[in-house]
C-alpha cells in the first residue's frame, strides 16, 4: 500500500534495507565480533568492565579513537548505495516516474541510509552493553552519552556523504569528493604553508592547523577525549594476600562532546542544502562529474589550482631544486613548473566535465585565467606585495610572545615582561631589515667553511590581542665581527639571550605559574640516562639557580652550538604549567660545564654521577676519534685525510653537500 | 487528455524541445513520430516526471504532472530502456509496483501470468530482453493505469508477442478509457492501432492529426498523361513524383477529389487514386523539413 504521508515511503524504505542487506549486515558481522572478542577475554579470566565506569572509559575510547573515521569510511559506503539511482539515468527514470514526490525520495532514502548507519553500532552496542550487564560493568550515563555521539556522528558523516552525493553525478566522483572536501582544508594548509614559507622571508613553512575545524575527523580525533581521573585506594590482592596502593578509577567524562553536537547541527544545514539541490537537480545530469550547473566552473579552476600548487611544487623539486640559489623558490622555474601542472589539471577537469578528451579548442581562455592565477601567486609571493616578511607586530596588539633561541623557549608578557618583549621585537625587527644579507649568506656555501661563523636558528610566536597568531622562524648567520657591532641581529640577540634577566626567565625563577615536575639526564660516557623524579629535579633547578647567580651558568656561546667545551651529559628538566584547564610543559636544557660547582655537587649528592662521569665532550670525541683511528686500516686512513664530507642543513632549510680536502 | 504547449528544454544549450505542443484525447492512442533525435523521448521523459521543462506546460487532466505524485499513481509508463533492480525477480518487482500504485491489481497480475508465461521468480536480469519487455508490460498494466505512455514499447518481441501486447493495450482503451501515448518507429504498426498522430522533428511537433485527417490531407495518384507528354506539368502542386515506363506516381497534398479535378484539365489517360500509409505520409511531411529520402549512390 502507498504510504498516507507524502515524505516517507514504506516501500522504498524496506525495498532499500533489502537491497543493500550485505552492507550493514556485513558491517554488523564485523562489529559484533568486538563484543565477541571482550566476551573470549572476560571467559579466560581478562579483567574488562569490572566497574561501572571502566565500562563508560571503554565506549568513551571507542568514540574518541574509533568513531570518526569508521563513520567516514562506513557513510560514503551506505552514501554510494542510497543515492546510487542518481547516477544511472534508467534507474533514476524509474524513481522520478514513481508516483512518490522527490522530497519523499530524499527523506525515505535518507533514513534508509541512518538506518543502515545505525544498525551495526546498535548491534555492536548492544552485544556490549549485555556483556557489561553480565559483568556488572552498566552505567547508563556513560551509555547515553555514547549513543548520542553515535547518532550525532553517523547522522553528521551521512548528511556531509549526501550533500557531496548530490553535487556530484557519477558514483566514482562521490567517494572523490567526499574524501577530498573532508581532508581539503588541513591539504590546503600545509601545500600553502609549504609553498609561501618558501617564497617569503621567515614564514612558517609547516602545517599550521588553524583550519583543522573544516576537517572534521581530523578535528574530532584531536579534540574530543575521555578524561579520566584516578584515586589511589589500599586494595587487597588475592594472588599475594598483601594489601597494596592501585589507581582506581573516579570519574570519567567526555571532554569537548558537544563539538559532535555541533557537527550533527552542520550536518543538518548540509542535508538541507542537499535537498535544495535535489529540487533543482536535473535528472539528465547523471552520468556527469559534476551535476550542479553552477558549480562546474568551481570544479574546473579548483582541480587546476590544486593541481598547480600540488604538482607546481612535484615539478619543482624534482627538476630544480637541486639548481636552487639559497632558501627559498627561484621564482622563474616555480612559474614554469605551476604552469605545467595547472594546465594538466584544468584540462584534465574539462575532460572529466565535458567526459571527451576534445576539449582543447576553445579552452585557452580559461587556460590564461590559469596562467595569469599561477604567476600572480608566484609574484606575490616573491616579490612580497603584502609586506608579509617586514611585519613585525607592535608591542600593543601583542598578548603573548614565544621566544625560542639558543635551544630555549621563553614566554614574555606585554605586562611583566615589557622590557624583554620590546628586544624581542628588536631582534626581530633586526633580522627583518637585514633580509638580504641573510639570503645572501645563504646561498654562498663558503661561508660554511669558515670559523667565525655560525648559524642559529630563531622563532617568534606572537599571540595577539585579537587572538590571531604571527609566527616567524629563521635561520640566521652570527659573525664574531658582526657580534661586536652595536644594533646589529647578532650583537641585539646576543645581549637578549645572555641578559641577566632571561637567564632567569631560562629557569622560571620567582615564576609561580611553573612546577619543574620530570626531567632526565643522560651520561654519554656510560651510555646510560635516568628519568629524574620531581623532587631530583627541584634540587638540580635550584643548584643551577645558584650557578647562574654567581656567573658559573647561563652564558650562551654561540661558536660552541655542539657543547663540546660541556661534560659530556645532557641534562633536561622539565616545567609543567596549567593554563585553561590543560598543562602546557616546557623542557629547558642545561649544559653542565666546569666551574658549575653546585650543579656538580648536587648531581654527585643524587647519586647521578661520578668524577669518571665529569669528561669534556671535546675530549671524550677526541678519545673516541684516537680509539677509531687505531683500528683503521692504512688505506682507510688515506682516504679520511685526503676528503672530508659533510652534510651542512638546518631544519627549516634545504641540505648542503660539501665536500672539503683536508690537509694533514 | 493529456496537453503539452509550448515545451522547451534544453541540454547544454542544445533544444531538444523547441516549443512542443500537443494534446492527447482522453480515451485515444495517440501515436508519436519521428526521425531519430526529433525529441520523443524527451517529451515523454516530461510527461512521467523525469525531467522538468524549462518553459511552457506539461499538464495530463489539467493538472501539472511534475512532483503529482497523485496524478502520477494513474500513469504507468514503460520507457525504451526499462530499469529492474539487479537481483529483483518479477514477484519482487510487482511487489515494489504494488507498493507505489494504489490501483495495483493483483486479480489482473495473476491473469496476465497466463498471457506472458514468464516464471515470476527467475531474476529478471536473466531473462531475454523481449522477456524483458513482457514484464514490463505485465506490471505497467497491473498498475490499472489510466494514462500509459509508452517509449518504443514492442521492440524486441516477436510478433505474435506484439499482437497479443497491443491487444491486452486496445482492451484497457475500450473497457476503461485508458489513454495510450505511444512513440515508435514502427509506423505500419501504429498505423493499425492509432486513432491519432503527431510527427515531430527538431523538437517540434509539425503535425498532430486524426489519422484519418492525415490519410484524407494527401494523395497519391498513379497518372498516365497523353502521348507526348513525358514530364510532370510544372504547375501542379506536387510533393513528390517518380515514373515508372509511362505511369507517373505523384504525392500532392490535397484530397482525392481536389487532385484528380486538377489532373483533368491535362487530360489524363488514367487517373487512379491510391491511399497513402502512414509510413508514406511520415516520409513526405517531412521531406519538407530536409528530411527526404536521398537518392544517394555510393
Amino acid at each position: 500500500m502507498q504510504s498516507r504521508t507524502s515524505f516517507f515511503n514504506i516501500t522504498l524504505f524496506r525495498k532499500n534495507l533489502t537491497r543493500f542487506w550485505p552492507l550493514w549486515g556485513g558491517a554488523s558481522f564485523l562489529g559484533s565480533l568486538f563484543p565477541l572478542a571482550i566476551l573470549l577475554q572476560l571467559m579466560r579470566g581478562h579483567r574488562w568492565f569490572a566497574e561501572p565506569l571502566e565500562a563508560t572509559q571503554a565506549y568513551y575510547n571507542v568514540v574518541v579513537y574509533g568513531l570518526p573515521i569508521i563513520s567516514l569510511i562506513y557513510a560514503i559506503l551506505c552514501a554510494m548505495l542510497v543515492w546510487s539511482y542518481l547516477y544511472n539515468s534508467r534507474s533514476v527514470g524509474l524513481m522520478h516516474t514513481l508516483p512518490v514526490t522527490r522530497r519523499g525520495v530524499f527523506v525515505t532514502n535518507f533514513l534508509s541510509g541512518m538506518a543502515m548507519m545505525t544498525i551495526p553500532y546498535a548491534v555492536t552496542g548492544a552485544l556490549c552493553v549485555l556483556i557489561s550487564i553480565a559483568c556488572g560493568g552498566f552505567e547508563p550515563v556513560g551509555l547515553l552519552v555514547t549513543v548520542l555521539s553515535v547518532l550525532g556522528e553517523s547522522f553528521f558523516y551521512f548528511a556531509t556523504a549526501t550533500f557531496v552525493a548530490f553535487m556530484v553525478g557519477n558514483v566514482f566522483a562521490l567517494p572523490a569528493l567526499y574524501f577530498l572536501l573532508h581532508f581539503l582544508a588541513p591539504l590546503l594548509d600545509w601545500l600553502l604553508s609549504m609553498f609561501a614559507g618558501n617564497f617569503i622571508f621567515g614564514l612558517n613553512r609547516w602545517y599550521s592547523g588553524a583550519v583543522e575545524f573544516l576537517s572534521p575527523t581530523v578535528y574530532l580525533e584531536q579534540q574530543v577525549y575521555a578524561d579520566c581521573t584516578y584515586e589511589e585506594v589500599r586494595a587487597f590482592t588475592e594472588m599475594t594476600h598483601t594489601e597494596s596502593y592501585v589507581s582506581k578509577l573516579t570519574s570519567v567524562t567526555l571532554e569537548n562532546a558537544w563539538l559532535i553536537a555541533v557537527y550533527a547541527l552542520v550536518g543538518a544545514v548540509l542535508l538541507a542544502l542537499a535537498y535544495a539541490l535535489y529540487t533543482r537537480r536535473r535528472s539528465e545530469s547523471a552520468g556527469d562529474v559534476v551535476a550542479v550547473g553552477w558549480m562546474k566552473p568551481f570544479f574546473r579552476f579548483g582541480l587546476a589550482a590544486l593541481a598547480a600548487l600540488l604538482g607546481g611544487i612535484a615539478l619543482y623539486e624534482l627538476f630544480w631544486s637541486s639548481f636552487q640559489d639559497g632558501r627559498y623558490y627561484d621564482v622563474l622555474p616555480m612559474v614554469v613548473c605551476m604552469l605545467v601542472a595547472g594546465a594538466i589539471g584544468y584540462y584534465a577537469a574539462s575532460m572529466l566535465l565535458a567526459k571527451s578528451l576534445k576539449v582543447f579548442r576553445g579552452s585557452w581562455k580559461g587556460l590564461v585565467v590559469v596562467a595569469a592565477g599561477c604567476v600572480a601567486l608566484c609574484c606575490v609571493l616573491h616579490f612580497d606585495l603584502l609586506g608579509v616578511s617586514r611585519r613585525v607586530p607592535e608591542a600593543g596588539q601583542v598578548e603573548q610572545v614565544e621566544f625560542y633561541a639558543a635551544d630555549n623557549t621563553y614566554t614574555l608578557y606585554p605586562g611583566e615582561d615589557a622590557e624583554l618583549l620590546e628586544q624581542v621585537r628588536a631582534v626581530h625587527k633586526a633580522i627583518v631589515e637585514d633580509q638580504s644579507y641573510i639570503l645572501g649568506y645563504q646561498s654562498d656555501w663558503r661561508h660554511t667553511e669558515q670559523n667565525n661563523v655560525t648559524e642559529t636558528y630563531v622563532r617568534f610566536i606572537y599571540t595577539l590581542n585579537n587572538g590571531r597568531k604571527v609566527e616567524r622562524r629563521y635561520s640566521i648567520p652570527l659573525t664574531q665581527e658582526r657580534l661586536a657591532q652595536a644594533d646589529t641581529y647578532d650583537s641585539l640577540l646576543d645581549t637578549l639571550v645572555n641578559s641577566r634577566t632571561m637567564k632567569a626567565k631560562r629557569l622560571h625563577a620567582g615564576d609561580s605559574r611553573y612546577t619543574v615536575d620530570s626531567g632526565n639526564l643522560w651520561l654519554e660516557m656510560r651510555g646510560d640516562g635516568y628519568d629524574l623524579n620531581s623532587r631530583e629535579c627541584a634540587a638540580l633547578l635550584d643548584a643551577v639557580a645558584r650557578d647562574a647567580a654567581s656567573g658559573a651558568w647561563g652564558d650562551y656561546n654561540w661558536f660552541d652550538q655542539n657543547n663540546n667545551s660541556a661534560y659530556a651529559m645532557s641534562l633536561e628538566l622539565r616545567f609543567a604549567r596549567l593554563e585553561q584547564d590543560h598543562w602546557n610543559y616546557d623542557w629547558i636544557s642545561i649544559n653542565v660545564r666546569p666551574g658549575m660547582d653546585n650543579t656538580i655537587a648536587c648531581l654527585k649528592d643524587l647519586g647521578l654521577v661520578t668524577d669518571k662521569d665529569l669528561v669534556i665532550r671535546e675530549d671524550m670525541e677526541k678519545t673516541n676519534d684516537w680509539n677509531t683511528s687505531k683500528t683503521e686500516t692504512y688505506e682507510e686512513k688515506m682516504a679520511q685525510e685526503t676528503a672530508s664530507v659533510g652534510i651542512i642543513g638546518g631544519a627549516d632549510g634545504p641540505t648542503t653537500v660539501v665536500v672539503a680536502g683536508v690537509t694533514g | 487528455m493529456i496537453e503539452v504547449r509550448d515545451v522547451v528544454k534544453k541540454f547544454d544549450g542544445f533544444a531538444a524541445l523547441d516549443g512542443a505542443s500537443l494534446s492527447v484525447p482522453t480515451g485515444s492512442v495517440y501515436g508519436l513520430v519521428g526521425p531519430n533525435g526529433a525529441g520523443k523521448s524527451t517529451i515523454i521523459r516530461h510527461l512521467t516526471g523525469i525531467y522538468r521543462q524549462d518553459s511552457g506546460t506539461v499538464a495530463i487532466g489539467g493538472e501539472s504532472v511534475w512532483e503529482n505524485a497523485a496524478l502520477k499513481s494513474r500513469i504507468a509508463a514503460i520507457p525504451d530502456d526499462w530499469y529492474y533492480f539487479n537481483q529483483a525477480s518479477v514477484r519482487d518487482m510487482m511487489r515494489f509496483y504494488k507498493g507505489f500504485y494504489p490501483n495495483f491489481s493483483m486479480e489482473r497480475y495473476e491473469k496476465l501470468k497466463e498471457v506472458f508465461h514468464i516464471d515470476e521468480k527467475k531474476t529478471i536480469r536473466r531473462l531475454s530482453k523481449g522477456m524483458q519487455k513482457q514484464v514490463a508490460f505485465w506490471l505497467a498494466l497491473s498498475c490499472m493505469p489510466d494514462y500509459l505512455v509508452l517509449d518504443e514499447p514492442v521492440d524486441g518481441l516477436d510478433p505474435v508477442m506484439r499482437r497479443q501486447v497491443w491487444s491486452l493495450m486496445m482492451g484497457d482503451v475500450s473497457e476503461r478509457g485508458t489513454t495510450v501515448l505511444v512513440s515508435s518507429h514502427n509506423l505500419r504498426e501504429l498505423e493499425d492501432v492509432c486513432d491519432h498522430v503527431g510527427i515531430m522533428d527538431h523538437g517540434k511537433v509539425l503535425l498532430e492529426r486524426s489519422l484519418a485527417q492525415l490519410q484524407d490531407n494527401m494523395v497519391k495518384l498513379q497518372v498516365v498523361f497523353q502521348d507526348g507528354v513525358t514530364e510532370v506539368p510544372a504547375e501542379l502542386p506536387v510533393l513528390h513524383a517518380s515514373r515508372v515506363g509511362r505511369i507517373h506516381t505523384l504525392i500532392m497534398r490535397m484530397n482525392a477529389e481536389e487532385a484528380t479535378a486538377k489532373l483533368s484539365t491535362y487530360n489524363p489517360m488514367l487517373v487512379d487514386a491510391v491511399p497513402l500509409t502512414l509510413e508514406e505520409i511520415f516520409i513526405y511531411e517531412l521531406g519538407g523539413a530536409d528530411y527526404a529520402v536521398k537518392n544517394i549512390v555510393l
